[in-house]
């Protein structure tokens, strides 16, 4: 009994110390929100009807695109800052899928972390949203985005920054995003970041032969909000394969770390310096 | 997709270390060639040269007139003009010297040369009353190119506040300084031709400012003489 | 001695000749049709009329800018660029007030002076980037303060450094208005502003840098490392300096009025030894280059036409002015110390650019070329940066020597530089 005992007080120990150790704490991070909302995107189910886009520009005030206009699947489309949300065609040697691309709610996104007046922000549920009263314009969080999301009306004086924001303003009224509650095909799952995971992987491993096994979005830039599954390599659907598993704001992390530091040390060492070189008016020496 | 499997991260480091020696090496090699060797202890000049341009008697006080003094006693200084402006003029025609008993102020002209045509003064290292001029120099102007520090002495002025006025003056290391200085300037308006200034011996010509500009060869002496 | 009764009075007179001082220095000063003058003032005028279409119409009415390209002349340039070019105040501060290098004394205050006036137009020169400045406020007044952005930390040391060069700049304010207790209070601010503007100047030079941090991916390899911000801070040292060697050889020109006989001759080895440093800085620069070449495996990259184009930058805009700059120092050849600070200011525009704009999204089939009024309106932010200037100097004790009750306690070292009477 007693080395059990034992056993079992060093492993809550150990496991205790090891999570203080890793929450970040000692790296002066906090953290709000573990299980953000997210959306699964099954692309092997999605039939190009661009439900999606119509809805989400009727919710969001946006000008409605002609969703029966097929030509539109000739080129690879992106966001633009009249369309927070686009349906583009791929066609593939295992058939061709239509892939729902919009803003990805990153877990750590790279533009809350640029944006210096807080304009853009993660909310503690998950989504990514934009605050025209806060931005002044500076575009740095279109420099920073790894999937290049944010658009700016450059034609207009009273520019904004346009995003999907994941429908902010349904979700605090108990609703699902638009797109999500609009889809006739089920593609879009709506919940929490960590069952949304664990369906997909249970939908991959039902049935392997349709889905790669990879969900796009479980570790790209430290996890999105956005979640895909796929038929094929995702390099084939548009995606972006080279963005590492490395969440964005890290990369500026070690500059960042070291400005106190440096504010630190430099004046210390720049006025002991000064210091050091002051030097005694000399009066030379007369012969008698 | 990312494929995972061991990455080396280090990978470079070894040849990072060895870039590094190299680059320490190397900037001991860089920082010489930079750094130009000092002169010798008498004279300032040019980097290869094997002799140096311009002499300083290291004893002297000097003014940035290119005149210097020396105190002879409590409160009585010799004054000369030093080794550049001799080179500078070359031998002159005639000296006019402050007559005794004027008074002359540090930094303003006391004296003046004539060479060939033209006259160029040159200001007083000191302030004060004049005692006595050398009269030799009036007799045998080339004294001052042959020996400006001895034989080539100009006037002695009775300095009432010496300290003061000698605390104005260049001497040891910051006169080392200002003429490394003056050669650099003196580099600058020859434009990268050493061969009018500088003879085969590695000397300057004696009234160089002649070789920089025949036709206004006073106008650079005043320059660095500063009576413009 | 005043009577009492009489101080309104006085004060009052007083009041009237500082007033009709200030309306005099507000007149022209020297020739108004030089050829400067004729091409500036449309230029400037031009750049204003296009301002005011671009706030009426927003950014893309004047701008090349686009959803791939948000970042365009105005930040590559001005901002980016722009800044390097101001590093020679830090540096010249540092060697004077820190060091007690005295022979550059008489440089300090025009450079302090040039740095001051390039953040303000060439940073300032962000406001008219900006899309809804009248938010600007908001991270200054700490309504919503982002400090998680590298951005927020170079916003706030431009805010300071330009209150640091104001202060270091500001004796020669208070000689000009002769002040002469608050010239006595500036100076003694003057180490503490010194200190304060290089410890800023060390953070937002790299800063400007640790921006493209998150572009990752979107800058070319052969130009993007987490060491960006290390090589912009050392290459805005002799970026600085060639500024200095560069605007000085203009300025001792235009303003050789101003200058003693003394204050002239000593200019050469001035420039002389700023060339030593900026040689000696490349030299640091190359190599660190080099570990950061090697590190990134960018020799994989060489064989593509950015290659050439990196490997151009390089060998021609930093290791060619490296070898002019030690080969003027040996030979003491100051037209050749020009020359290789020419060079070098264009090798750092093209390495600021090439991060910015040129090797930025370099796979996009549409590239941002800058609009002819971005240019124009660059150049307008440039030229009204001379006009400040140059009104600056012509009034206030910049290039001629302080009066004579502004004297600073004199050592050995300066003291003869007092020695010559000016005109």
């Amino acid at each position: 009994m007693n080395t059990m005992n034992r056993r079992v007080f060093l492993k809550t120990v150990g496991v205790a110390g090891a999570m203080a150790l890793n929450s970040g704490a000692a790296r002066g991070e906090t953290e709000s929100g573990n299980d953000p909302l997210a959306v699964l995107v099954d692309t092997t189910r999605c039939a190009g009807c661009r439900n999606c886009e119509l809805v989400c520009a009727e919710s969001n005030g946006l000008p409605e695109p002609d969703v029966m206009d097929e030509s539109v699947f000739d080129e690879e489309r992106k966001p633009s800052e009249t369309q927070w949300s686009i349906v583009n065609r791929y066609e593939t040697d295992v058939g061709e899928f239509f892939v729902k691309k919009q803003c990805m709610h990153c877990v750590q996104p790279a533009c809350t972390a640029a944006c210096l007046t807080k304009a853009m922000f993660k909310t503690s549920e998950g989504p990514v949203i934009w605050r025209e009263s806060k931005c002044m314009g500076c575009r740095f969080c279109m420099i920073s985005c790894p999937f290049d999301v944010p658009k700016f009306e450059y034609n207009s004086p009273v520019p904004k920054i346009q995003k999907c924001q994941l429908c902010w303003e349904r979700l605090q009224e108990g609703e699902r995003p638009a797109c999500v509650e609009n889809c006739p095909a089920d593609a879009l799952t709506f919940g929490k970041r960590s069952e949304l995971i664990a369906e997909g992987r249970r939908r991959i491993y039902a049935d392997p032969g349709d889905y790669v096994d990879h969900i796009y979005g479980e570790h790209e830039v430290g996890g999105t909000g956005w979640l895909y599954l796929a038929a094929v390599p995702f390099e084939q659907l548009g995606f972006r394969a080279d963005l590492g598993n490395v969440a964005y704001p890290r990369l500026t992390e070690d500059f960042l770390y070291g400005v106190p530091i440096v504010l630190t040390l430099w004046p210390a060492f720049l006025l002991a310096l000064a210091r050091a070189t002051k030097q005694e008016p000399h009066i030379p020496n007369v012969e008698a | 997709m990312e494929a995972s499997g061991y990455v080396d991260i280090f990978a470079t480091k070894g040849i990072e270390y060895l870039l590094v020696i190299g680059f320490l090496l190397a900037l001991v090699l860089f920082w010489r060639l930079l750094t130009r060797s000092t002169p010798r202890a008498r004279g300032v000049g040019a980097t290869a040269g094997p002799a140096p341009w311009f002499s300083l008697a290291s004893d002297r006080f000097y003014h940035q007139g290119h005149t210097w003094a020396v105190p002879e006693g409590r409160d009585v200084v010799r004054v000369g003009m030093d080794d550049f402006a001799q080179k500078l003029l070359g031998q002159p025609r005639s000296v006019n010297l402050p007559r005794v008993g004027e008074i002359v102020e540090q930094g303003e002209k006391a004296l003046g040369v004539e060479i060939g045509t033209k006259s160029v003064g040159l200001l007083s290292p000191v302030g004060g009353r004049v005692l006595d001029v050398n009269e030799e120099i009036l007799r045998t102007p080339r004294l001052i190119n042959e020996d400006p520090y001895g034989k080539g002495w100009l006037f002695k002025v009775s300095v009432p506040r010496m300290a003061p006025t000698l605390k104005n003056l260049l001497s040891g290391k910051l006169a080392w300084t200002w003429m490394e200085n003056t050669v650099v300037s003196l580099r600058g308006r020859m434009a990268g031709e050493l061969g009018p200034v500088i003879q085969d011996g590695g000397l300057p010509v004696s009234g160089f400012a002649k070789e920089l500009s025949p036709e206004q060869w006073d106008e650079i002496a005043r320059e660095f003489l500063l009576t413009e | 001695m005043s009577d009492p009764r009489f101080v309104p009075a006085t004060m009052a007179r007083e009041a009237r000749s500082f007033l009709r001082f200030l309306l005099g220095e507000l007149k022209p000063k020297g020739k108004l049709l030089t050829p400067f003058n004729v091409i500036s003032l449309p230029v400037i005028l031009l750049g204003a009329a296009l301002l005011v279409v671009r706030f009426a119409r927003g950014l893309g009415s004047i701008t090349n800018l686009s959803q791939d390209y948000p970042w365009g002349l105005w930040i590559g340039f001005d901002v980016i660029t722009g800044v390097a070019f101001a590093g020679g105040a830090y540096c010249i501060t540092f060697m004077v007030y820190i060091l007690r290098m005295e022979k550059y004394h008489s440089i300090v205050r025009v450079t302090v002076l040039n740095g001051l006036l390039a953040y303000i137009f060439y940073a300032g020169a962000l406001l008219l980037d900006l899309g809804r400045p009248w938010n600007v406020i908001n991270p200054v007044i700490g309504n919503s303060f982002g400090v998680s952005s590298v951005l927020f930390l170079v916003a706030w040391h431009f805010l300071l450094y330009m209150i640091a060069e104001f202060i270091e700049f500001s004796p020669a304010v208070a000689e000009w208005l002769g002040w002469k207790r608050i010239r006595r209070i500036l100076g003694a601010l003057t180490l503490g502003a010194v200190i304060f503007g290089i410890t800023l100047s060390t953070l937002h030079q790299s800063g400007l840098g640790a921006l493209y941090m998150m572009a990752k991916g979107k800058v070319h390899p052969l130009w993007y490392s987490e060491f960006i911000p290390i090589l912009f801070f050392v290459s805005s040292i002799f970026a600085g300096l060639s500024m200095v060697i560069f605007e000085g050889t203009i300025s001792h020109r235009v303003f050789r009025s101003q200058l003693g006989p003394a204050q002239r001759l000593s200019h050469d080895s001035i420039v002389l030894g700023l060339a030593r440093i900026c040689a000696g800085t490349m030299f640091v620069y190359l190599f660190l280059h080099a570990l950061v070449f090697l590190h990134g495996r960018r020799w994989e990259f060489l064989d593509t036409s950015l290659g050439a184009w990196y490997l151009l930058e390089m060998i021609g805009f930093v290791l060619l002015p490296l070898l002019l700059f030690t080969r003027a120092v040996r030979t003491v050849s100051l037209p050749l110390v020009r020359v290789a600070a020419v060079i070098t200011l264009v090798g750092i525009i093209m390495n600021r650019l090439n991060v910015s704009v040129i090797a930025f999204k370099w796979y996009e089939a549409v590239r941002y070329v800058p609009s002819w009024m971005e240019i124009v309106v660059t150049l307008a932010v440039v030229f009204a940066e001379i006009w400040a200037f140059r009104w600056i100097v012509n009034r206030m004790p910049v290039l001629r020597p302080s009066p004579a009750w502004a004297e600073e306690p004199r050592l050995a070292e300066t003291a003869h530089l007092k020695l010559v009477k000016e005109a």
